[in-house]
């Protein structure tokens, strides 16, 4: 028991510097900015919810929202369909350019992506496609890609191949096979990638601001940008947008970090 | 039901330039139960997975019934295997391991159900048809791979190595399972293994591989008794037929101080060699004659080891003037010890001779 002190001081101190300034921001949230001037650090006295309807409607929040769920949920389904494909291909068969297209996808991951905005930007410019979500959308697949096949081909390498060759017995073709056998029996690395890819795409904001400049075109980290810009003194409206903002991302997390940080840890299916 | 012919079979591996086997050829019958049998990496299992259709052929054909396979990819060429590691799908339950291969069939969904429940009581899977492969034992998961077999009533079922994963007890009484279950059902079967025990207990015929080639085909107890070669002497029977290095005479061999007759042998048959191979198998030696007669020599050896086995006991034994082991089966009530001289009678008309240099065995021809 008492050996075990030192850890749990370790966690509990560990939480209270990780989850405090969430608590703070979520309890300022349904305070008014003038209870928060009195006392900052007090709890609220009464719960003002009415805070998360004004800020939804009279902020232009619902379009920042719907955008950011159209921008992130497109650009996840396809870096997840693409990216899990590309992955069993390269995990599964043996081919000539089977290293180099590795290494020029591995490449794409060690780009920072200000090295990549000025070309983007012309090449978006080009394309008619700047200051369009379905712009956004390539940029985030095409950035996101990368890392993906990486998490998904190392843990696909590792399903047996006895798994496919079975498949093969009984029947089923290449594509089937990727259906029915390495997309369910990778489902940990899956769930893994969505969630990551989810809340990382939440929270981007770099390719978002320099891409999208229409208010209506606006993602939510930029909507919480130009609300902070609206609402300078008013501490209590920037707190109730930034629970709006964060809200997806801890329900997410909330139900699949166990899902995810086994996809990431454990290896192979057994 | 099916025939299976396989001529001149060859397979190289990419970048390899070794060949894994080499002008293999085989006829398996219809509701035969061949054992390809060797050591680890003599071409056992690729031999196996061409003819799946797993692995592409480097020369020579595989065909079943007459048809050739070769360009046939192996969801068409309806064969079922078993695998080593069983590799049933994790994410379905039993259940729906056994049907899937069914499904791809467009089998009916009825007969689908009646045939999957069929397979599961006769290998006693009733029970857990709803589990997933993590929540059975060993036992199980062979049982579900094999039932998987079963369902798709194939043309041909083919195992690789299906025993080895399971312990000693439980391997003994799934090998009797498969061979009723093969004896029931009467489908062509080619079975892999390295384990002589399995061939000769399995198989009605074995093929017994070495290096890529084939080295003997014939029925277990043919291929025990007569092996073409010290190979096959070696590799089939525990522990191994001992060979031992003779002086050949006129009509005789001589093993250190002891004379040989080789009477089924010419001269012509022994031809210019001047020392062999002889080859007599552990139970051909004997502590006390099973009877008398002049066909037993008396050997005069050390005692080097004793190990009972407790059926029966092995004597580890060494010539006089020789280093070479000579191990001979003998009864559990031997009371020998380690360091004492024995004599120990050799039945020779059990032995064989192989030519130490090409290693194959020297025919008799003489009744």
């Amino acid at each position: 028991m008492w050996r075990r002190t030192p850890l749990i001081l370790f966690l509990l101190l560990y939480t209270v510097v990780s989850g405090g300034p969430f608590v703070w921001v979520a309890i300022m949230s349904v305070r008014t900015t003038p209870e928060i001037f009195a006392n900052p650090y007090a709890l609220p006295t009464r719960f003002h919810w009415e805070k998360f309807a004004q800020a939804w409607s009279h902020s232009n929040y619902s379009t920042y929202f719907w955008n950011s769920i159209i921008v992130v949920t497109t650009a996840v389904a396809l870096i997840t369909v693409f990216g899990a494909m590309a992955a069993h291909c390269l995990a599964r068969y043996r081919f000539r350019a089977n290293r180099p297209i590795r290494f020029l996808i591995l490449s794409g991951m060690i780009l920072p992506p200000q090295l990549l905005i000025l070309s983007l930007f012309q090449i978006l410019l080009d394309y008619h496609l700047y200051n369009t979500l379905t712009g956004l959308i390539l940029v985030y697949v095409a950035s996101h890609l990368a890392m993906t096949v990486y998490i998904l081909e190392g843990f696909f390498a590792q399903i047996p191949q006895d798994l496919f060759d079975a498949a093969r017995m009984d029947g089923y073709g290449d594509f089937e096979i990727f259906w029915r056998i390495t997309l369910p029996v990778g489902a940990p690395a899956l769930f893994t990638t969505v969630t990551l890819n989810f809340i990382i795409l939440w929270n981007e904001f770099l390719y978002a601001v320099v891409l999208l400049t229409e208010d209506d075109k606006r993602t939510l980290p930029l909507g919480i940008m130009h609300f902070m810009g609206s609402h300078q003194l008013d501490v209590g409206m920037v707190a109730t947008g930034l629970m709006i903002a964060i809200a997806p991302v801890i329900v997410l997390y909330a139900l699949f970090s166990d899902t995810m940080i086994r996809g990431m840890t454990a290896g192979a299916v057994r | 039901m099916a025939v299976v012919a396989i001529e001149a079979l060859s397979k190289r591996y990419p970048g390899s330039n070794e060949t894994a086997v080499r002008d293999f050829n085989l006829a398996v019958a219809d509701g035969e139960f061949m054992v390809l049998l060797g050591p680890s990496g003599c071409g056992k299992s690729s031999v196996l997975r061409m003819i799946a259709g797993l692995e592409p052929i480097t020369a020579g054909t595989i065909a079943i019934d007459g048809k050739v396979m070769n360009q046939v990819p192996a969801k068409q060429r309806d064969i079922a295997m078993v695998f080593q590691s069983y590799a049933l799908y994790p994410h379905m339950d039993v259940f729906n391991n056994l049907a899937f291969g069914l499904r791809r069939r467009r089998v009916p969904a009825a007969e689908i159900d009646r045939r999957v429940r069929q397979a599961a009581d006769k290998l006693g899977l009733a029970l857990f048809l709803r589990r997933k492969p993590h929540a059975l034992s060993g036992g199980q998961r062979q049982r579900v791979a094999l039932g998987r077999a079963i369902v798709r009533e194939p043309k041909v079922f083919l195992f690789d190595e299906p025993l080895s994963n399971l312990d000693a007890a439980l391997r003994v009484s799934t090998r009797n399972e498969l061979i009723r279950q093969q004896h029931e059902i009467g489908i062509t079967t080619i079975y892999v293994t390295h384990d002589q025990v399995e061939a000769m207990t399995m198989g009605h015929r074995i093929c017994i591989m070495d290096q890529g080639e084939v080295v003997q085909i014939g029925a277990p107890l043919e291929v025990y008794r007569n092996p073409v070669n010290t190979f096959v002497a070696r590799f089939l029977g525990n522990p191994p037929m001992n060979l031992v290095p003779i002086e050949l005479g006129r009509g005789s061999g001589r093993l250190g101080s002891v004379s040989i007759p080789l009477r089924s042998w010419s001269e012509t048959a022994l031809g210019p060699a001047r020392s062999v191979l002889l080859g007599i198998r552990p139970e051909d030696l004997y502590e006390t004659p099973p009877r008398p007669g002049d066909d037993l020599v008396p050997i005069a050896m050390r005692v080097s080891a004793v190990e009972p086995l407790g059926a029966e006991t092995l004597l580890v034994l060494t010539l006089d003037d020789d280093a070479t082991d000579i191990i001979a089966r003998v009864g559990r009530d031997t009371r020998l010890r380690v360091g004492e001289r024995a004599t120990i009678m050799l039945d020779t008309t059990t032995v064989h001779l192989f030519d130490p240099v090409t290693t194959r065995v020297i025919a008799r021809d003489l009744a």
